[in-house]
């Protein structure tokens, strides 16, 4: 909040300078005329563009190839370009006519692309590596980097799960999912791999390019690339005079989706059928209308039952009239403001000279969470320093330092508790008394509205990371190609935890009024801890690499040769103690030394990881038409016992640049550019993971530590952590790629295809599901390389570039699609082929019931020939119905049937469009999902929470004898309340991912501030979905939406460079 | 120059292959853990695995969900735990329903497992037996295999014996069930063995000792004497049973039953030579109130009740464990709690009457007042309509400023004169909590933290769960001496409970002793775990287990003349009706099949290992 005041200085700036433009006067001008001509045949190029250097002012040449442009006295240059030709700069001095000839630019046709340990021009590239520009990734206003790369990069899937500051992260996936372990992919910053901190907190404005090595390209990555590479280079300095930019930006961001739940009334209605559902069937249309009509029932028992909501008090809390008595509470609308401002910062300094550029860069942001009176958020501050220092004409010295804080605060309930409560907050109860102070709990003290606040104390968490990378690169003399280069990084993570829990208050209603006999007399109760409490944690990771490349490249004639060897030692070293103290002498001190010694608690531990790598590369071409290319690494890793710990993993790629041979050139001018390319390699995966977490040594007898409470004391244990597997080795990816990829029209069209089959072998799991548990060994069975996945599919990259007049416009479509199909892996025998997951993609649902309408009424049920008396002795109406799927006349767990979808997308894919129209820029991205499932729950639905509005309208009723939607369940307690296919639906989906509208302020009028550049823009996130979920975000993987939704943000912005 | 920077290439790059040619630093090592070598060379690292043997236990009967809520003690108040499968007897290989920890078949192999482990290590010990140390880490290894066996065989019958840890190089893991017999010599001798080792060692509470090893001896010994296990007076009262091919996986098929309880007397006699117990050497009945206190006592293990532990699973606040939120769990609604595991009106009404009689919904006066002039146990083991509880929070204090339970609905008057309803803090109907209000009108009492300063809302509780206490030697004791037609014996036992618990003592005998004793041991010992085995074992499950849930509803109305604006229990102010009801089937349906009596060994399993056989009763 305190950064307004400048933000509102600098918006004024810059509205002040929009203003100065329009009333700049007209200078005295000159006319300049000429003809352009294509060096390739000679003939007219229309549609050239020629632009006065330094400012948006140009013209386009005509069909003719002619122009005319008109200079002021301060124009020097002019710039030609053209799509597919190199760019002329020409000094017009006193010239008046100016005739051009363009080169064709083969090199145009793309870019240099990074790759592993070098870069290459993307016209020989033989691998399947997608790339995206930082200048891209900063057109989203999203406050963590994965959220920019949906839909930009073919082939990468990204999907987003929560949108809470601090972990709004998305997962992201190349080429969908490969094994039963960990898919995460490597990723490498600056050439340093699995620097801590990843790149979710990078600075978008700091990035040069992302490249993602999908294939056999990721090979030199060896036993750490199985999943793929994510390469993210950051800006170096450009040689110039320094260049200052400064940007802000202001966002406000709100859920994407809040589900729609039943308002009092509703949920009143809906807790009297529960309570009248108790009963034996044949009583409930009395039982109901005894309900509606009095709101007591005489049961055939001869008792009395109580409605749990009168028709009087239904009819007051639809009313809304009195809300002591009767509120009817919408609890998001208590808890959640309509927008959540985020502000982000960033001063860039870059320029330099011959000898020495720079680049830094300072960067700061701000997230509020969605809360009113929020305790979350996302603070950063961060700083990068890259320079480049020329020794002399061998030698020179790169050098890069990260510093950044993230600082995350929270209260100390979760996200997920508040969100739960969310779900769960009955809308018949109070979040807020009228008076203004806070109502009673949901349950254990909760109430959404107080513990989003600090009023629960504070969970902070600082990360500190301080990275430095350096790279001394020597021309070795005398040998014309051949370089050294000696690496080392040092990167050190410090994470500080403290979190202090304070009892908060909450009033609910006593007995009596105040003294004006009408206001209910409320009564405050403490809530939460019984006394204030602090843990406080030290995280430590130092991360050491070492390294050495020698790198040889020359062109002999039409042969194009490159050879590169390295070496890479890495350690990781990390340890963490904590602390913990209760019975403070007030909550006023949150300090350690302010607790008691009662009770007092502190541990600590350690870790620490290896790897040895050697790894090289050696690409030949010919004449750059037939590209050959050979990849290694021989890697070692700690987490295997010495016999298998190195292993070797070797990538082939091949390329036929076929629009260079003769027969291409003189039959098929369309196409300008044709690339048939392929490649194989063989990849490892070191990360052996379980429930979530790396499970190192598997191949050790150790026992691990841990208590068990006897009489009056703690007695420290000790357990066997696993029955060691001594040949544990290497997950094997095998990946072969092949994809064409070309231009027409000298590259205003654009497209690359690839197909790829994956296939992963030795697959570390655990064979505990055909081991008898009566061996003892189940919990205990140690990994083995026995599972097998394959995984193939597609993806691919198109699009075009045009212009027309002061129009320039592109539009792209990317789109990746992958299918998983487990091989082998252990699963329990016997079970009958449908409830398999063996041949049927990973991680899909527990086998389930397959859904098969409701029974509407007693006849129904009378009627049914099933027996179901394996999963109920008791079928009433609006009980679902079941498919006898094994035909046996009887509803048994046999009849469950696993599905084959699960909560990753198989397709994802993007469509861009980019466009600039003199002072105006446009970039627009809707992104897409399918062929994923998401699971809907009831969850806590029932007593204890509230339902959604679409179950409320379509619940079987003893009035609606759906067949459709079953009778409300309280949470649980049905056996259709889970387990079958009803309860799953289609995430698919398209969004407007992002938005951004630009404006440059033409040039003339800033110069007088000293301002090159100042460009203002608005943009979003999220802004418009379209999907088949509805009730949450179509990315959510919460069955219950107890969860912090996905954010949706407009941002506006501005950019101005000195 | 050239050549100096040729000399640096040079030597950068030599520096770099020295770096990669030692490969020492790769062997890293886990920081936290400690080989398995060294464990068995050092008898502290030893003693720290033994005592992990222990984790097997779980949180005892601690968890949220409790075996009561099986049995015709209790029900369960929350939807969606799979007890139902039980209750209602849907139980298959596929969905066995809830499965306790502590029952669980692949928890307790792995606890097998282990104690094999340390059965295994220690027989070749690499450390000396300074002050017995070897001794009693083989005993209680030695006890915690029995333990586990014991804990299977109850469950599931005869199952496959883990005499030792298997490897990973086993020729196959498919082995077939031990017979009823073979198990329970197994356990027997593990047991003699521990008895021994443990003899003249005093071992902190929670780690078994030599009492330890006698009383569960006597427990193995007095089940495998009962009729379920007798087959041919299970078939008779069983035709699942009697059809069941394979008897000797559940039972005996030869031999003598009375050889049996012979056995069980003498193990049964043994413990109770060696564990005095708390206060079971009085010859008169306690006067009530010091019955009421000796029994709170006993139930939390302090101020004498400390003696009737023999093998117990402790807590300790400062580390919040499950065991520790019983009371958070159980406790009513209006105070913030969860009722979970609720007594049912089947319980209730069999406690006596203070004088021994049987309590009788005919009897006017009793029916009017059924909380008045019960057993002592009763008050010590139940809070009902009026019971004094503690403070309730800050918050209700206004609602409520005695801290009495109210589980009625009452009739109280409003600031307008007028009569409204008020229903109390502790229902379904309540303002607080309503969703965790007992469906039956009782709440326990029992192991909960009576301190009127704890709350229990947000504080962990340090009662111990008794595994195994001495009055259950008394029982087995005595239940073997009916069985062997001892019944002076076994009345004079019985007594020494009945006395304790401030009941006359008893003059019946043969079956009617044996119904006495039935009902004894259901009070004594109610919420411990034993109904479940009980039932089973004497085969009265089909009309004990069988039975439908109840409860009661309590209508306080207003006597002619009196206003009261907040309600609490007072017969000055109120007529009270007490009417039965039955819990409705929307919400449990209970069903007794026979094939209860012993639970499904799990689909997956049966097709890991075919060479398992099914219990009687299940079709696969």
């Amino acid at each position: 909040m305190q950064n307004y005041l400048p933000k509102t200085k600098l918006f004024l700036l810059g509205l002040a300078l929009l203003l100065a433009s329009s009333l700049t006067l007209q200078a005295q001008s000159r006319e300049v005329t000429g003809t352009v001509i294509s060096g390739e045949d000679d003939l007219p190029l229309p549609g050239v563009s020629i632009l006065v250097k330094g400012t948006t002012r140009g013209a386009v040449t005509d069909i003719d190839g002619s122009y005319g442009i008109s200079l002021q006295p301060s124009d020097q240059t002019i710039v030609f370009s053209f799509v597919g030709f190199d760019s002329q700069e020409v000094t017009v001095n006193n010239q008046s006519t100016i005739d051009i000839t363009l080169n064709p630019d083969m090199q145009a046709l793309s870019e240099v692309v990074v790759v592993g340990y070098g870069e290459q021009k993307k016209e020989t590239i033989t691998g399947s590596v997608a790339t995206v520009k930082g200048s891209e990734l900063v057109k989203s206003p999203a406050m963590n980097l994965t959220n920019s790369i949906a839909g930009r990069m073919s082939g990468v899937i990204a999907v987003n799960r929560s949108g809470e500051p601090g972990y709004d992260g998305a997962g992201i996936r190349i080429r969908g999912s490969n094994t039963l372990g960990n898919n995460d992919a490597l990723i490498v910053i600056d050439g340093i791999p699995a620097r801590a901190g990843g790149i979710d907190r990078l600075n978008p404005n700091d990035i040069e390019t992302i490249s993602v090595l999908k294939d056999a390209s990721a090979a030199i990555y060896g036993a750490r690339a199985a999943n793929g590479v994510i390469l993210v280079t950051t800006k170096r300095g450009k040689k110039g005079k320094p260049e200052l930019t400064y940007q802000f930006n202001q966002g406000f961001a709100q859920p994407t989706v809040i589900p729609e739940l039943s308002d009092a009334a509703q949920y009143g209605e809906m807790l009297n059928d529960l309570n009248v559902y108790e009963l034996p069937a044949n009583e409930w249309r009395s039982a109901t209308d005894a309900y509606r009509s009095t709101g007591t029932y005489l049961n055939q028992a001869g008792q009395e039952r109580t409605a749990p909501f009168s028709p009087e008090a239904l009819a007051q809390h639809r009313a809304g009239t009195d809300p002591w008595n009767y509120p009817d509470t919408d609890w998001y609308g208590e808890t959640l403001k309509p927008w959540s401002p985020q502000t982000r910062h960033n001063l860039q300094l870059n320029g330099g000279s011959e000898n020495l550029r720079y680049m830094t860069s300072l960067g700061y942001q701000n997230q509020d969470a969605y809360y009113k009176n929020s305790a979350t958020g996302y603070k950063q501050y961060d700083m990068r320093i890259n320079l480049d220092a020329k020794i002399n004409e061998y030698v020179d010295l790169q050098l890069g330092v990260l510093a950044r804080q993230e600082y995350r605060f929270f209260p100390t309930r979760s996200a997920g508790a508040i969100f739960r409560m969310q779900m769960r907050g009955k809308p018949h109860e109070p979040a807020y008394w009228p008076d203004g102070r806070p109502g009673p709990d949901i349950e254990n003290g909760e109430n959404p509205v107080v513990i989003t606040t600090n009023a629960t104390g504070y969970d902070r968490d600082t990360r500190n990371y301080f990275q430095t990378n350096g790279a001394l690169n020597i021309k070795i003399p005398g040998v014309e190609g051949l370089k050294f280069q000696g690496t080392g990084a040092i990167d050190n993570l410090s994470r500080f935890q403290k979190r202090w829990e304070t009892p908060w208050i909450l009033y609910q209603k006593g007995n009596g009024f105040e003294a004006d006999g009408v206001t209910p007399l409320l009564v405050p109760s403490e809530r939460g801890p019984a006394e204030p409490r602090l843990r406080q944690t030290n995280i430590n990771q130092l991360n050491i690499l070492l390294g050495g490349v020698f790198t040889y490249e020359k062109q002999f004639g039409d042969h194009g040769f490159t050879a590169l060897a390295g070496v890479n030692k890495e350690t990781v070293e990390g340890d963490n103690f904590f602390a913990y103290r209760r019975f403070f002498i007030s909550p006023a001190i949150d300090q350690m030394f302010a607790g008691g010694d009662a009770e007092k608690d502190n541990g600590g531990g350690a870790f620490e990881r290896a790897r040895l790598n050697y790894f090289g590369r050696v690409a030949y071409n010919y004449q750059e038409k037939y590209l050959f290319e050979f990849l290694w690494r021989y890697d070692g890793s700690y987490i295997f016992p010495e016999a298998t710990r190195f292993g070797f993993f070797p990538g082939v790629m091949a390329g036929w640049v076929v629009s260079e041979e003769n027969f291409w050139k003189n039959n098929i001018t369309a196409m300008d550019f044709f690339k048939i390319r392929g490649s194989w390699g063989q990849m490892g995966n070191d990360q052996i993971f379980f429930g979530g977490s790396l499970q190192e040594y598997q191949f050790l007898s150790t026992y691990g530590f841990r208590s068990q409470i006897l009489e009056g004391t703690e007695a420290k244990t000790l357990f066997e952590t696993r029955v060691p597997n001594n040949a544990i080795t290497w997950e094997i990816a095998n990946n072969s790629n092949v994809g064409v990829e070309g231009q027409l029209l000298q590259g205003k069209i654009f497209f690359e295809l690839d197909y790829f089959y994956n296939k992963r072998t030795n697959i570390l799991w655990r064979k505990n599901a055909s081991v008898p548990e009566s061996s003892g060994l189940a919990s205990l069975l140690p990994a083995e390389n026995i599972g097998e996945v394959e995984n193939q599919g597609f993806d691919f990259n198109i699009g075009y570039r045009g212009q027309e007049g002061d129009f320039t416009y592109s539009v792209s479509a990317n789109g990746g699609y992958a299918i998983n199909n487990i091989l082998f892996w252990d699963e329990p025998p016997g079970a009958p082929d449908w409830q398999l997951s063996t041949g049927k993609p990973m991680n899909t649902p527990s086998p389930v019931y397959l859904y098969d309408g409701v029974f509407p009424n007693q006849a129904a049920i009378d009627a049914e020939e099933l027996n179901y008396s394996d999963i109920t002795n008791n079928l009433r109406p609006g009980d679902m119905r079941f498919k006898d799927y094994d035909g046996d006349g009887s509803i048994t767990p046999l009849d469950r049937v696993r599905l084959d979808r699960n909560n990753i997308p198989r397709f994802q894919g993007g469509v861009n469009l980019n466009a600039t129209f003199r002072n105006w820029d446009l970039a627009v991205l809707f992104q897409g999902a399918a062929g994923a499932i998401a699971q809907v729950s009831l969850g806590e639905s029932g007593n204890i929470g509230n339902y959604l509005l679409e179950f409320y309208e379509n619940r079987w009723t003893i009035d609606n004898e759906s067949t459709e939607y079953p009778r409300i369940a309280n949470r649980s307690d049905q056996y259709y309340s889970n387990g079958n296919d009803f309860w799953f639906r289609s995430s698919d989906y398209i969004r407007l991912k992002n938005f951004e509208i630009g404006y440059t302020v033409p040039q003339q009028f800033g110069e007088r501030f000293g301002i090159s550049n100042l460009r203002f823009y608005a943009n979003g996130l999220n802004l418009l979905t379209w999907d088949k979920l509805k009730v949450y975000d179509p990315e959510s993987d919460n069955a219950t939406g107890q969860y912090y939704p996905q954010a949706r943000v407009i941002n506006a912005g501005l950019s101005v460079t000195f | 120059m050239m050549k100096n920077i040729k000399y640096l290439g040079l030597g950068l790059a030599i520096s770099f292959l020295n770096l990669s040619c030692n490969e020492e630093f790769l062997n890293t090592q886990p920081l936290g853990e400690v080989s398995e070598s060294a464990v068995w060379k050092d008898a502290g690292l030893a003693e720290a695995f033994v005592t992990d043997l222990y984790r097997g236990l779980g949180q005892g009967g601690f968890s949220e969900q409790a075996l009561a809520s099986l049995t015709d003690e209790a029900i369960f108040t929350h939807p969606g735990r799979n007890i139902t499968t039980v209750t209602e007897a849907r139980s298959n290989p596929q969905e066995p329903g809830w499965m306790d920890f502590t029952r669980s078949w692949p928890n307790l192999y792995s606890g097998l497992r282990a104690a094999n482990i340390a059965i295994e290590n220690l027989s070749d010990p690499q450390f000396p037996n300074d002050g017995g140390i070897l001794d009693r880490l083989m005993g209680e290894a030695t006890f915690m295999r029995a333990y586990f066996h014991h804990q299977l065989l109850r469950n599931f019958g005869g199952i496959p014996i883990a005499d030792r840890p298997f490897t990973l190089e086993e020729d196959t893991y498919e082995l077939s069930r031990n017979s009823y017999e073979e198990v329970v010599n197994f356990i027997l001798t593990d047991l003699d063995n521990a008895a021994s080792l443990l003899a003249g060692k005093d071992l902190v509470g929670g780690r078994a000792d030599e009492t330890a090893a006698l009383a569960l001896k006597s427990r193995v010994l007095i089940y495998a004497a009962s009729d379920l296990h007798d087959m041919p007076t299970a078939s008779a009262k069983s035709s699942v049973i009697s059809g069941y091919q394979n008897k000797e996986l559940i039972g005996y098929s030869s031999g003598s039953q009375t050889d049996r309880y012979q056995q069980a007397a003498a193990a049964a006699k043994a413990v109770l030579d060696m564990a005095s117990g708390n206060m079971l050497d009085l010859t008169e009945p306690l006067p009530r109130e010091e019955a009421i206190q000796t029994y709170i006592n006993n139930s939390l293990s302090r101020n004498g009740g400390e003696q009737e532990m023999i093998f117990g699973r402790y807590f300790l606040a400062q580390r919040p464990e499950t065991g520790g939120r019983h009371g958070l769990h159980n406790g009513p609604n209006g105070y913030n709690n969860w009722a979970g595991n609720t007594p049912v009106q089947l319980l209730i009404d069999d406690y006596h009457m203070m004088d021994g009689s049987d309590f009788d919904w005919d009897n006017d006066v009793q029916a009017s007042a059924p909380y008045e002039n019960r057993e002592p146990r009763f008050y010590a083991t139940f809070l009902y309509e009026g019971a004094q509880w503690k403070p309730r929070s800050s918050a209700n204090q206004a609602r409520d400023p005695l801290g009495q339970i109210q589980t009625g609905t009452y009739e109280v008057v409003n600031n307008e004169g007028q009569k409204v309803t008020h229903f109390g803090l502790d229902t379904r109907n309540s303002p607080i909590e309503d969703w965790n209000g007992s469906y039956t009108g009782y709440y326990i009492r029992k192991f909960i933290e009576p301190d009127l300063n704890f709350v229990d809302q947000n504080t962990w509780q340090e009662i111990p769960w008794p595994h195994i206490r001495v009055t259950e030697a008394v029982f087995n004791y005595a239940e073997a001496n009916i069985a062997l037609g001892n019944d002076e014996e076994a009345r004079n036992w019985l007594n020494k409970i009945r006395f304790r618990a401030g009941l006359p003592a008893v003059t019946a005998s043969g079956d009617e002793l044996m119904e006495i004793l039935i009902n004894e041991k259901r009070k004594e010992m109610v919420n411990e775990e034993h109904r479940y085995y009980d039932a089973r074992r004497w085969m009265i499950a089909p009309e004990t287990l069988g039975r439908q849930p109840d409860g009661i509803n309590i209508v306080g109305t207003l006597k002619p003349g009196k206003e009261v604006a907040i309600y609490s229990y007072n017969t000055d102010n109120y007529d009270y009706s007490y009417e039965i009801i039955d819990i409705d089937p929307g919400k449990e349906k209970r069903l007794w099949l026979d094939k209860m009596y012993f639970m499904p060994i799990d689909f997956d399993e049966m097709q890991r290992n075919r060479e398992l056989i099914q219990n009687p009763g299940y079709d696969n």
